[in-house]
């Protein structure tokens, strides 16, 4: 079981990285817009902006 | 037909340009674009026809009327729209038109070419392009002219103002949200294997080892996921009221420390798995909440994003583009079709239609022509216009939305700061009961004490009970923004679900407030009565009197010459051949008898004899009988008050199947009139247009008015309908009972949670895992419940 002196700490570790790395994704913005991306694919892209004219 | 080489649109053969690229004579079709193409040809960058996809037609195309933009060279507009460092200056700005890899290439040589240009970053993706120069040199008018001249259609963009609070709020919240999950996960793991360990046993090596990463995996979740609730509870302290954080503090800090001291001193038990889970529930429910919080926040700041940054302001010799928060009351501006209105004003020439959807849900353009209200934020469909602006900033119909929507969400309703303090109160009796529940246990048992103790704390905390109102009244107030209802007093909600009477005011309210044909009476049977409106509409057609409205569009081709307005009488008309008048009975058929003067009746006649008559009244909105009709089916009375005449206010109230009602009613009546249904019992909802009847309004129990934008600023109502319809009077009602019914399912729950729980954990049946789970299930639950009020729909 002494196995488990090693294996835990490793897996504190790879948890310390995973924290940090969702950290830097939070603080990148990744995550600011939580509603607009499960819309995402329902929308067109090929809507045009209404038509306007210079009269 | 051939397409113009620069810009792709097709060329009127009469009128053709040529262009000499790569030794090649080329068809263009304007000045605009055979100047664009000899102005890249001539800055060596023919390779840009090379580069490029196939144009849209018009892309790159120079608008006939470019914009000036000498007054960005300014340094008050640099500091407005960009960066000064020392000698150098920055700005971002945004490049419309740009459609392709070439247009970048195109962007970036140009401006690097000008010496005095530092640097040009395009980001195709986004459209902007981020400039560096040397203010000797240049300046920011002389690049945007630039562009201009390339045929895009360039725009400063103000410097990003920093993070939006409630956005720092949610990064924080989720990270609070990970760390206090990934640390519950964990401590869970290794509080298997240590049950496990009791069961079956374990080296007390082992023990020790696992007891230790779980106080290292729970450490960041105490101290850095649980610090709102530890600071909200010091807070709380500090005020002498204390908060529902309370508990969770004491019930937080001290299974921390029990299970630290456990863990060194080699004891029984440590409960890092109970305090892990008990701040990921909170935390969880937290941030739901916030959420729904936000979600109105992001609505109002879809609102601000609407206006323009630069308009384009008429001065004495020139237009002049300027940032949009320069404009003062008094200015002229140019307003393009698509671009959106900038301020509220008055259109001066022109007319157009325009889009108010965003302000009041009314999907339809509305037609607007020269003297007409127009409402910042809306957008010009038609024509170029040329508007005054009345008011800018707050002040306009937008800013007041805004800040009505910012007070509604703060707003505390009476009701919540009730729950509040009972809230408080039962903070104190819960840790008392846990104190007498500690103090028996360590005297019958000492070694289940600290246990128990922490179970009727966690299980008690007061969460659902603290959440259950407020949680519920923000989800509604959101739902009925989205519905173009703005709250702007708390109160309303639960004052609208238990409404009695709804007292309606007439003019402007359940009618449109502006006059129509209800009845024509031929009073000479040479024509028929059909033919008597189509004269009379097409002798109104020059008149703006309000009255004229009412004829509009029924002339039917009926034309009348030489017209003559007779101020506060009438107006007179040849159609074809015959002198006609149209007004008051004695400018018609002079001589008449006065006293039949009824102001609502007018006539029309020729050569001193009258001809028809056409009976006048205000008529109701389209969605009236239905509105009064299903109200009917919610509250039990229906009431009209009316400053009008008896005929016409009992012909309305008969038309909408009311009973009640009074005619020639002067506001004091009309407050009497409520005074008298409370004390009768009654609470009464006024419903009036919110500035004629303003104190009025303030006498019932609660006020609704319906609201255009225009007026918005001026209107005072407790609830205000944005809008011109009546239909979303039903909806408020609907979602008024609604939420009130929710916040009593949510109370209810609450109070019968804590009655069985309170009991067993005091009875040592509940172990402070199961604690932790059924506390925040509780109070998650009740979030979650309120939560459903965001997809209110009657």
């Amino acid at each position: 079981m002494s196995i488990l002196y090693v294996l835990i700490p490793l897996g504190l570790l790879m948890l310390g990285a995973a924290v940090w790395a969702f950290f830097w994704a939070v603080g990148s913005g990744q995550f600011d817009d939580l509603d607009t991306p499960a819309m995402r694919i329902v929308m067109d892209d090929d809507e045009k902006p209404p038509p306007t004219s210079d009269t | 037909m051939t397409a113009c080489f620069h810009c792709g649109l097709p060329i009127d053969p009469r009128h053709q340009f040529w262009v000499e690229i790569d030794g090649e004579s080329r068809p263009v079709c304007c000045p605009g674009c055979k100047a664009v193409a000899e102005l890249i040809r001539d800055s060596g960058m023919s390779n840009y026809y090379a580069l490029r996809e196939a144009p849209e037609p018009g892309a790159g195309r120079p608008a006939d009327d470019a914009a000036d933009w000498r007054a960005f060279d300014r340094d008050d507009m640099l500091e407005a729209f960009g960066a000064i460092d020392g000698d150098d200056a920055e700005a971002s700005i945004y490049v419309g038109g740009m459609y392709c890899a070439a247009c970048s290439w195109l962007i970036e040589s140009t401006l690097t070419k000008q010496p005095a240009i530092e640097s040009a970053e395009v980001d195709p993706v986004t459209h902007r392009v981020r400039v560096r120069w040397r203010r000797a040199g240049t300046g920011l008018g002389r690049i945007l002219d630039t562009l201009t001249g390339l045929g895009y259609e360039p725009q400063p963009l103000a410097p990003e103002s920093g993070l939006r609070p409630e956005v720092a709020e949610q990064r924080k919240a989720l990270k609070r949200l990970l760390v206090a999950s990934l640390g519950m996960m964990q401590a869970m793991m290794f509080a298997v294997g240590l049950y496990a360990g009791d069961f079956e046993g374990i080296a007390r090596d082992m023990q020790l080892f696992l007891r230790l990463v779980s106080f290292v995996v729970t450490t960041p979740v105490v101290f850095y996921s649980a610090r709102p609730f530890f600071a909200a509870a010091w807070r709380g302290l500090l005020r002498r009221r204390p908060g529902m954080d309370l508990p969770v503090a004491i019930a937080v800090g001290s299974a921390y420390v029990a299970s630290v001291f456990s863990m060194l001193t080699g004891g029984e038990a440590v409960w890092f798995d109970s305090v892990t889970m008990f701040v990921f529930f909170l935390t969880l429910g937290r941030f739901l909440e916030m959420r729904a919080r936000h979600r109105s926040i992001d609505k109002s700041a879809a609102l601000s994003g609407v206006l323009p940054n630069t308009v384009t302001r008429i001065e004495q010799d020139a237009d002049t583009v300027v940032p949009a928060s320069r404009l003062v009351p008094g200015d002229r501006v140019r307003v393009r079709p698509g671009e959106a209105i900038p301020a509220d004003g008055t259109l001066l020439t022109g007319s157009t239609s325009v889009d108010e959807a965003l302000l009041t849900g009314e999907s339809r353009p509305q037609p607007r022509a020269v003297g007409d209200a127009l409402v910042a934020g809306s957008v010009n469909l038609d024509g170029i216009i040329e508007m005054r602006v009345d008011r800018t900033g707050p002040d306009t119909a937008l800013g007041t939305i805004r800040r009505l929507a910012e007070r509604a969400r703060y707003a505390r309703p009476d009701f919540v700061q009730l729950a509040d303090r009972i809230a408080g109160w039962l903070v104190v009796a819960l840790l008392g009961i846990a104190a007498i529940v500690g103090g028996w246990w360590s005297v019958t048992d000492p070694e289940r004490a600290f246990v128990v103790t922490l179970s009727v704390l966690v299980v008690t905390c007061p969460c659902a009970l603290a959440l259950a109102t407020p949680a519920a009244f923000s989800a509604a107030a959101t739902r009925l923004a989205e519905l173009h209802l703005l709250v702007t007093n708390g109160n309303a909600i639960e004052v609208l679900a238990r409404a009695t009477r709804v007292v309606f005011d007439k003019t402007g309210t359940l009618t449109v407030g502006a006059p129509s044909i209800v009845a024509t009476s031929g009073l000479d049977p040479a024509r028929s009565e059909a033919d008597y409106e189509h004269i009379a509409a097409a002798l109104e057609a020059a008149s703006t009197h309000p009255i004229a409205a009412a004829f509009a569009g029924r002339a039917a081709g009926v034309r009348a010459t030489d017209h003559r307005i007779a101020v506060g009488e009438g107006v007179a008309a040849t159609v074809d051949g015959v002198r006609w008048r149209l007004g008051r009975r004695g400018f018609v058929a002079p001589g008449s008898p006065a006293d039949q003067d009824d102001p609502s009746r007018i006539y029309l006649g020729t050569g001193g004899r009258l001809c028809a008559a056409f009976d006048l009244a205000d008529s109701l909105r389209a969605d009236a009988a239905d509105t009064v009709h299903r109200l009917r089916t919610i509250v039990p009375a229906v009431s009209l008050a009316s400053g009008d005449g008896e005929a016409a206010v009992s012909r309305i109230a008969a038309s909408l199947g009311i009973g009640e009602y009074r005619s020639r009613c002067t506001p004091q009546d009309k407050l009497d009139m409520i005074r008298a249904a409370q004390r009768a019992g009654d609470t009464v909802v006024m419903v009036g247009d919110g500035i004629n009847d303003a104190p009025v309004l303030a006498g019932a129990d609660a006020s609704v008015a319906l609201s255009d934008g225009a007026l918005l600023a001026q209107t005072n109502a407790d609830l205000i309908m944005l809008g011109t319809s009546l239909t979303p009077l039903v909806t408020a009602f609907g979602a008024a009972r609604w939420t009130m019914r929710i916040v009593r399912q949510n109370l209810a729950w609450a109070i019968v949670y804590n009655v069985v729980a309170v009991p067993l954990a005091a009875a040592g049946y509940v172990p402070p895992w199961a604690a932790a789970i059924g506390m925040s299930a509780s109070s998650l639950i009740v979030v979650l419940n309120a939560l459903r009020l965001s997809h209110y729909a009657d």
